[in-house]
């Protein structure tokens, strides 16, 4: 008597519960397995909409687009083949040779700004704001805009506040990737003018396998602040490998053959308007600094 | 290495000391548990090793009937016990004495430390209101919460996996908000870990790491800021000005110290102080000036102390088109060594060190200075009061080109769209008010003289 009741009550549940399933199924997307595990997608912070278009729609097919692009990667092409001629990166041997010193980024009109990409903490949701224009005299980039370290209420970011201004890399035709080779030099020599903050410089450089692609090599930018340019010299031997952020165990010196860009962050924890001016970036060799890396190479005693 | 092995014993003493005292305190309880049947006799071995039995083993022993009553009075089933705690001792004195009297409350309650996960992530996360995120003894006292040597894995199996990982990830918190705040571990904190979690744990290593990396960033800072900036505005403007002026000959005037008075009428004038600086230096510079040009009053520019943002204001003037004739130096000037040497530094071809780009000539700057009011009246005084070292800005048209004041500073930086069509409505705007200054200037200058 009793064990139909305790079987029969089990089937019941199961049964409503089919039934209920089939009510919804209409609202309930077929697809039950998350589209992030099927489509390997970059992963969507809380509360950013979602992006359902189809891949081809993402792109943009406009014809005069299209003419545009043909122009500009064959115009590069046109320059890779001239610039063969006179020597090795456009210039001639003998200089190419006994270069001592060399601007890499320098800053004359609206159009040098575009080699440039600005992103702040507003990407994860924070509140700080960045801009980048060409400074009042024309020759020099001002980097200006508001630091808030208010975290966004997204219940998983802990840290907010950053500011930063990244270089693009530089593409060759048709969109091939193009590296800096810096192993002539050993220093870093910036033009800047501060209000006292301090930044950070982070440069990046190509690597191999793919879980280094976050690898950059950082050192800091101390600003003084006040009416005067400041020229910086950084050795390169003094830049840390740092991963997402944190600083590693295992340090590496930078390999300087095949930069990809250099990045300026602020991230002082200070709320408030920040600004910085910078006149030019270069590389030079600086004969009295022969240190290889400054920080110990030796490997520690593993711990488990 | 020494003091570490000595503090080490010494903490090992204490623990000891508290492990009798923990014994003498549960036989003390025994009598009341002991009224209870089926208590087995292990447990009197468990109790001399207090801390050391595993979480499963005290739930299966019998409680003494004092914690019981204790726990039902202040436990109401809510999830945030632990900032209640905070709230309830600390109602509105919120100072470093406070703090610990939670901590020390919160040790005291309970022999096993129940739920101190919660409570020290609580703590950190009230560390600011009460002001002791900067203060290495209060951390410290955070780490003591753990209970000791409970969390140090004993055997092999335990040390490959992650043992107690709640507890560990909670100690790294406790390490990574000292490492956000610039606070160096010390003996203490290091002594304190090993005994909670032992070497080679995940705290461990980020002590390590901490003690590896703070050292060797300390002092990279070319222009160090002090902790603690001085009170005195006019101290603040010293320092700030120095910091700006680079130059060691350069030379702080006060021309104004701040002080209220109450005039005739009744009503409270306060003047600001102002603080310049200048230059030997910038002061040839301005006694090469041009007169027939005008030089500029600019500002507020903000700079940056760390945490305080001071503004200054700077007299400057255009970039001179060319007339850049290099004066001769006089032979006379110094007989001890020449001051100028005519030789070809070049020792290679291709060997020159200047980098290949325009310089950017943005004028001359003659002078600085702070002052606690951004108006032209303040600004003027400073002026006339440079004017008793440099003559020649008795004959020079000084223009003001003041923005709005520091706290609209942040203004363009939203309206950023239209950047081109504001810059030329601002020129306008200035290029009027300027004309308009100048009108007003000369009286002033004359007033200025007199005084």
């Amino acid at each position: 008597m009793s064990l139909p009741n305790i079987t029969r009550l089990p089937h019941l549940r199961l049964l409503s519960s089919i039934h209920h399933q089939q009510l919804l199924l209409p609202f309930i997307p077929p697809l039950s397995v998350p589209r992030r595990t099927v489509i390997q997608g970059n992963y969507r912070r809380p509360g950013q909409p979602k992006d359902d278009r189809l891949p081809w729609e993402k792109i943009n097919f406009n014809f005069s687009k299209g003419l545009e692009g043909i122009k500009k990667q064959f115009t590069l092409l046109k320059k890779e083949f001239t610039d063969r001629w006179v020597g090795p990166e456009g210039k001639p041997i003998l200089d190419h040779m006994l270069e001592q010193n060399q601007v890499v980024w320098e800053f004359r009109g609206p159009e040098s700004l575009e080699q440039w990409t600005v992103s702040s903490d507003s990407e994860i949701g924070g509140q700080s704001e960045v801009y980048l224009k060409i400074g009042k005299n024309n020759n020099t980039c001002l980097l200006y805009g508001t630091l808030s370290s208010t975290p966004p209420k997204d219940g998983e970011t802990r840290y907010s506040g950053y500011c930063t201004m990244r270089s693009k890399q530089p593409l060759a035709s048709f969109d091939r990737k193009k590296h800096f080779d810096w192993s002539n030099f050993n220093t870093l020599h910036l033009r800047v003018r501060g209000d006292g903050r301090p930044w950070m410089i982070n440069i990046t450089a190509a690597t191999y396998f793919s879980h280094h692609r976050d690898d950059m090599y950082s050192y800091f930018l101390y600003t003084r602040g006040g009416p005067y340019w400041q020229d910086v010299k950084i050795p390169f031997s003094k830049f840390f490998l740092t991963h997402r952020g944190r600083i590693q165990d295992n340090q590496h010196p930078l390999w300087l053959d095949k930069i990809n860009n250099i990045g300026f962050t602020l991230g002082d924890k200070v709320d408030g308007p920040f600004q910085l001016e910078i006149d030019y970036i270069g590389v030079c060799k600086d004969y009295a600094h022969t240190e290889e890396f400054a920080y110990e190479l030796y490997q520690g005693k593993q711990s488990s | 290495m020494k003091c570490v092995r000595c503090l080490l014993q010494l903490q090992s003493l204490r623990l000891l000391g508290q492990s009798t005292r923990c014994s003498a305190q549960y036989s003390s309880l025994l009598p009341s548990a002991s009224s209870q049947p089926g208590l087995p006799h292990s447990t009197q071995q468990q109790v001399s090793r207090s801390f050391h039995s595993s979480s499963a083993c005290s739930k299966s022993r019998p409680v003494p009937t004092d914690f019981l009553k204790d726990q039902d009075g202040k436990k109401d089933k809510s999830l945030v016990v632990q900032k209640d705690l905070f709230e309830e001792v600390a109602k509105d004195i919120k100072t470093k004495a406070t703090f610990n009297k939670v901590v020390e409350v919160f040790t005291k309650r309970d022999v096993r430390r129940r739920g101190h996960v919660e409570f020290i992530y609580a703590a950190l996360k009230k560390m600011p209101e009460f002001g002791v995120e900067r203060d290495i003894t209060v951390y410290n006292k955070l780490l003591d919460v753990f209970p000791k040597e409970v969390f140090v894995p004993r055997n092999f199996i335990q040390r490959m996996f992650n043992h107690y990982p709640r507890q560990q990830e909670c100690g790294v918190q406790v390490l990574e908000q000292m490492e956000n705040y610039g606070i160096t571990p010390n003996v203490e904190t290091k002594v304190l870990l090993v005994q909670i979690f032992g070497d080679r744990s995940h705290p461990m290593k980020k002590y390590q790491r901490i003690m590896y990396w703070f050292p060797r960033f300390k002092h990279t800072n070319p222009f160090p800021v002090p902790r603690q900036l001085p009170e005195d505005p006019v101290d603040l403007a010293r320092f700030s000005l120095t910091r700006i002026a680079n130059d060691l000959d350069a030379k702080v005037t006060v021309y104004q110290v701040p002080f209220t008075d109450v005039s005739e009428s009744g009503e409270d004038i306060t003047c600001p102080h102002i603080v310049g600086i200048q230059s030997p230096s910038q002061m040839e510079l301005l006694a090469q000036h041009n007169p027939s040009r005008p030089v500029f009053v600019e500002g507020p520019f903000p700079l940056w102390l760390r945490n305080t943002c001071v503004y200054y204001y700077v007299l400057r003037a255009d970039p001179t088109p060319e007339e850049k004739k290099e004066e001769p130096y006089d032979p006379e000037r110094c007989f001890d060594y020449p001051l100028q040497l005519d030789i070809d530094l070049e020792r290679d071809l291709g060997d020159d060190e200047e980098f290949d780009v325009e310089d950017l000539d943005e004028g001359p700057v003659y002078a600085m200075c702070m002052s606690g009011q951004g108006d032209q009246a303040t600004l003027n005084q400073w002026i006339s009061g440079l004017q008793q070292t440099n003559p020649i800005l008795g004959q020079v048209p000084t223009l003001f080109r003041l923005d709005s004041g520091p706290r609209d500073l942040q203004g363009p930086a939203e309206t950023e769209s239209g950047p081109r069509h504001q810059t030329d409505t601002e020129t306008h705007n200035q290029s009027r008010e300027e004309v308009q200054d100048e009108e007003a200037e000369e009286p002033r200058r004359t007033q200025g003289m007199k005084q």
